[in-house]
């Protein structure tokens, strides 16, 4: 399916198409013919981009990045630039934008861009002059030079989208994108991105004049999808600086892949985004995604690094590292096609909505040889409907969950959660029914024959029964809860035999907890099993870890001996919460001066994490209560996040109106329930004195 | 058809015959210039007052009972209804001529044509007349002591789930006061019911026409509230659907709240479907549909 060409896959349908459609088919080849020549009759041209102004296209002194893209796709004839401007366009093999900017390299665009429409066109921020080398201070999954020319919006300006390209082989390369999204509005605006593939572009509101045809728009299997687009080296969703970007300017969406085949997007970083880093929308065939940085995604909007929605075939993300998202990791909505998911660093997602870390739909996807660690709730979920098999989960890494390493949707659960993070372990297989119902075939979990193992001389042969045929994959334990706990390090395999029995012998100290998969050839990959102990049972090992979404690029230093006990006492005073209007989530500047308390002892302690909590006051609809308190908590941790605490130190949850501080029914007692909560966790030792600070209390009038 | 009847005779009193009760009024105090504890105080007598009579019921001579009864308590429209009335003389001596009963059909309810039939005779059917809703029978006499029952049929228009299914009736006699007696019909609506359905879908938009086409996935756990305050959520398809609502005009908005990550997405074609809310005309026993399309969002919590 990779690499599918739609000139191959035009002649494989024309094919199959009976006779009577052929004549059709023949004009519409005729018709491609036509167009063809009347690209072929465009002159690829090599454009210099000299000035970072925007404005209306008009010959004058300087070429500005919206003339360059006019020239390249053919709309602005070359005859009708300034001499000047002609000196910066060249004849060459195939269409260019360079860009030679001096002083301001931040181009600040007052309107949209026209689409990028000249096939194979390079947009190269690399040949900036002083496009350098690599940051030393920026970690990430592969490092690339910092960009020096970034795009962004013009001060009041709305831009929808950074750049949009409906046409082949169009790479961007080395710029940086930011601010990229529409203001809410009584009518909603398709989706805003800093690089938005498809074949058109949808018009950005509702009620424009002449908009394309519902026909036209429609990303089905017969549009003119742009095929091998590459984004590259640059990075999205903030300013070359590396710092978050303010409220204002923050990017709606990364890289939206609304319809593109054979995609490559790689060795970005994708930072900072409202909704997800990198979205696909009806069609991302053969799309590859890999050695991103991908941190701090989703932080108001929708909430997953990577979302998978449409026809995925064929897709695949590896290397890449995801962290600090406020959903999952990579998050599948009942795509179409199967995707492999591998080799990629996923951790300290799931901050504001407890997701799994990776979270499936349908069937024949696979996921290995992934770290996961430090997810508010599964690793890999799979859910029940729509009805799955064949997905094959091996050789990952998993630590520091809140669930399962994997959970399979069970028995048509179709609730919220079980669209989130699924259900739990599933009982075996007792019914056929269950085949249907259940993610993955309801393939059974492996069981071990006994909780506790002896050793006998070194060695214990560890027993127990799983589907027949099934292969069994044994890993050790850590972060055991109850009768799970995360499968962290591969051990070995060992095949089921006739009767479902296997049988393994395995070289492990006292105390091992160990725990297994099994995979079926057709089914794919069940639950984990229980645990069981080597010798003797115990609690296994906890990871800890900072939390942090830093990449260790050099081998760490020798891990200096950790001041386990805190040298000295240190009392620190921190305040619990801060409060709102009623009806608000708004940051007061009282609110925020307490918040700025909170900040330095986050600056000075940097592994202390925090729980926000968002709280309401009794009155109004449980619903509508359990939404004003995400708002709250949501724009505490956003404020914090501006103010440069990372994500990853943060989740957030609302209690709405279910733990109120007072009892009472006055202005002041509702008052003081409106807040955010904040709960410090792994404070080390650290004594803490929690003040209840009021000085920010809005009582209604 | 064959009637048991069962009557047992029970001793009945007049409305308004008189009797005289003779009662008297006195009283008595002590002196309030004595001490209260002695027992020696002195006690000052009232005159007597005046006679006065009270009004008790009493037996009569001339008295008739009217009974209303169906077949069914309850029925749809079509059903057929068949109404017995008993008409009782309850006095001893009397007799009542000629007896007159009316019998206001509520509304909806329609008279089946010779389906009147009464049981014994005598007493004879002079004169039936059916004027509208109104039927009036009239008999030659009713002797002292005696019964007589009518039957007759009616059928359940449509028209009759506008009514109350409550009917009166009247036997009147000269020389008798007049005897009323009333019959609640449970109408239900059945078949004829004015609910309608609503049916509808939640799905991610893709080319922002508001419908949806192969490969725009429905929304699960999408929920939508109606003007009446039902709740409704989508099933794992992002379809719900809704029975028995009233008809009329209905409006069904989603809950962005419950699609996290999700707003409305626009609709370039038809204006109208950029509003969140849905209004919908529903006519009696109809059918409409409320869709939502949606598309991913970003800054959400911001108000």
């Amino acid at each position: 399916m990779k690499h599918m060409s739609k000139l191959v896959g035009t002649a494989a349908l024309a094919m199959t198409l009976p006779l009577v459609a052929q004549g059709a088919m023949v004009r519409g080849a005729m018709a491609q013919e036509a167009m063809a020549q009347e690209i072929e009759v465009t002159i690829p041209y090599s454009v210099i981009v000299n000035s970072a102004a925007d404005g209306e296209v008009r010959p004058d002194d300087a070429l500005t990045l919206r003339e360059a893209i006019e020239v390249v796709n053919g709309t602005l004839p070359v005859t009708e630039l300034s001499v000047a401007e002609r000196a910066r366009v060249t004849p060459a093999s195939s269409p260019v934008i360079n860009f030679s900017l001096s002083g301001d390299t931040t181009i600040a665009l007052a309107a949209p861009l026209p689409p990028i429409m000249a096939a194979g066109t390079l947009v190269d921020g690399t040949s900036q002059p002083g496009y350098g080398p690599v940051s030393t201070t920026d970690t990430m999954v592969t490092p690339v030079p910092t960009p020096v020319v970034a795009l962004t919006v013009a001060n009041g300006a709305e831009v929808p989208r950074g750049l949009a390209i409906t046409a082949d082989e169009v790479t961007v390369r080395g710029l940086s994108f930011y601010g990229f999204s529409t203001r809410h509005r009584s009518t909603q605006t398709t989706p805003p991105a800093d690089i938005f593939i498809s074949h058109l572009a949808p018009p950005i509101d509702a009620g424009l004049p002449d908009p394309p045809g519902w026909k036209t728009l429609r990303p089905d299997d017969e549009s003119d999808a742009p095929v091998g687009v590459v984004v590259e080296d640059n990075w999205l969703g903030m300013s070359p600086s590396g710092q978050m970007p303010s409220e204002e300017q923050m990017s709606a969406l990364g890289v939206f892949v609304f319809n593109g085949i054979d995609t490559v997007i790689q060795r970005n970083r994708i930072e900072f985004h409202e909704g997800s880093g990198i979205i696909t929308g009806a069609r991302a065939l053969g799309m590859d995604v890999t050695e991103n940085t991908m941190r701090t995604n989703g932080v108001a909007g929708i909430p997953d690094g990577i979302r998978l929605d449409g026809n995925i075939d064929g897709t695949e993300i590896y290397g890449n590292l995801m962290c600090g998202t406020d959903g999952s990791g990579v998050f599948m909505f009942k795509p179409e096609g199967s995707a492999r998911i591998y080799n990629n660093d996923i951790r300290f997602n799931g901050r504001r909505f407890r997701r799994a870390a990776v979270y499936l739909m349908g069937s024949g996807h696979e996921v290995t040889e992934n770290v996961i660690q430090h997810q508010p709730g599964p690793g890999v979920a799979i859910a029940s409907y729509p009805r799955n098999e064949g997905n094959i989960i091996r050789d990952n890494s998993f630590s520091a969950l809140d669930g399962l390493s994997v959970d399979l949707g069970f028995n048509d659960d179709t609730g919220i959660q079980d669209f989130q993070r699924t259900d739990g372990p599933n009982p075996p297989r007792n019914s056929p029914m269950r085949r249907r119902d259940t993610a993955n075939g309801a393939v059974n979990a492996p069981e071990f024959d006994d909780y506790v193992f002896p050793m006998d001389g070194g060695k214990t042969v560890l027993s127990g029964v799983a589907d027949p045929g099934a292969t069994v994959d044994i890993y050790t334990v850590v972060d055991r809860t109850g009768y799970y706990g995360a499968l962290n390090q591969y051990v070995a395999t060992v095949a089921a035999d006739d009767t479902g029995s296997f049988s393994v012998e395995l070289d492990a100290p006292d105390g091992t907890l160990v725990s297994a998969i099994a995979t079926d050839e057709m089914y794919g990959t069940s639950e984990p099993s229980a645990i069981t102990a080597v010798g003797t049972l115990g609690d296994g090992p906890t990871s800890s870890a900072m939390p942090s979404c830093a990449i260790a690029q050099a081998p760490p230093p020798e891990p200096e001996p950790e001041p386990e006990q805190p040298p000295e006492q240190v009392i620190l005073r921190i305040p619990r919460n801060i409060h709102f209007a009623l009806d608000k989530s708004n940051i007061t500047p009282e609110a925020a001066a307490i918040m700025d308390g909170i900040i330095a002892v986050l600056q000075e302690y940097p592994f202390i994490t925090v729980e926000l909590q968002g709280h309401t006051d009794p009155r109004a609809s449980d619903a509508y209560n359990q939404a004003l308190g995400e708002r709250r908590a949501l724009a505490a941790r956003n404020y914090l996040l501006q103010q440069g605490i990372a994500a990853e130190r943060m989740r957030i949850r609302s209690f709405g109106e279910t733990q109120r501080v007072s009892s009472g029914s006055g202005r002041i007692d509702y008052a003081r329930d409106r807040r955010t909560e904040f709960i410090f966790t792994d404070t080390r030792g650290l004594d803490i004195i929690y003040e209840n600070l009021e000085t920010d209390l809005q009582i209604e009038p | 058809m064959s009637t048991l009847l069962v009557y047992a005779r029970v001793p009945m009193m007049a409305a308004v015959a008189q009797v005289t009760i003779p009662n008297t009024v006195s009283g008595a105090f002590d002196d309030p210039s004595d001490d209260p504890d002695d027992p020696n105080r002195r006690r000052r007598l009232a005159p007597d007052g005046n006679e006065t009579t009270i009004l008790v019921e009493g037996d009569t001579e001339a008295l008739l009972r009217i009974t209303k009864t169906a077949d069914k308590s309850a029925a749809e429209p079509g059903d057929v209804v068949i109404y017995r009335l008993l008409v009782e003389n309850l006095s001893s001596t009397n007799v009542a001529s000629p007896v007159t009963v009316v019998d206001n059909l509520p509304r909806g309810l329609e008279y089946i044509e010779n389906s009147v039939n009464t049981a014994p005779t005598p007493p004879n059917l002079t004169s039936f007349t059916v004027s509208g809703r109104q039927l009036n029978f009239q008999f030659d006499s009713l002797a002292a002591e005696s019964i007589m029952q009518i039957l007759y049929a009616v059928t359940l228009t449509p028209d009759s789930v506008r009514g109350s299914g409550i009917n009166v009736a009247t036997a009147v006699a000269p020389g008798f006061p007049s005897a009323q007696a009333e019959f609640r019909l449970t109408i239900r609506p059945g078949i004829l019911s004015d609910c309608g359905t609503i049916i509808g879908r939640v799905f991610v938009d893709k080319n922002f026409d508001g419908e949806q086409q192969p490969g725009e996935a429905g929304v699960p756990n999408a929920v939508i509230y109606l003007d009446d305050g039902n709740r409704i959520i989508t099933d794992p398809d992002g379809l719900f659907s809704m029975a028995n609502v009233v008809s009329g005009n209905r409006v069904g908005v989603i809950d962005l709240s419950s699609l996290p990550g999700y707003t409305l997405a626009p609709n370039l074609y038809r204006l109208e479907n950029n509003s969140q809310s849905r209004l919908a005309r529903l006519e009696p026993g109809g059918l409409v549909r409320m869709n939502f399309a949606v598309t991913p969002t970003y800054g959400e919590g911001q108000n």
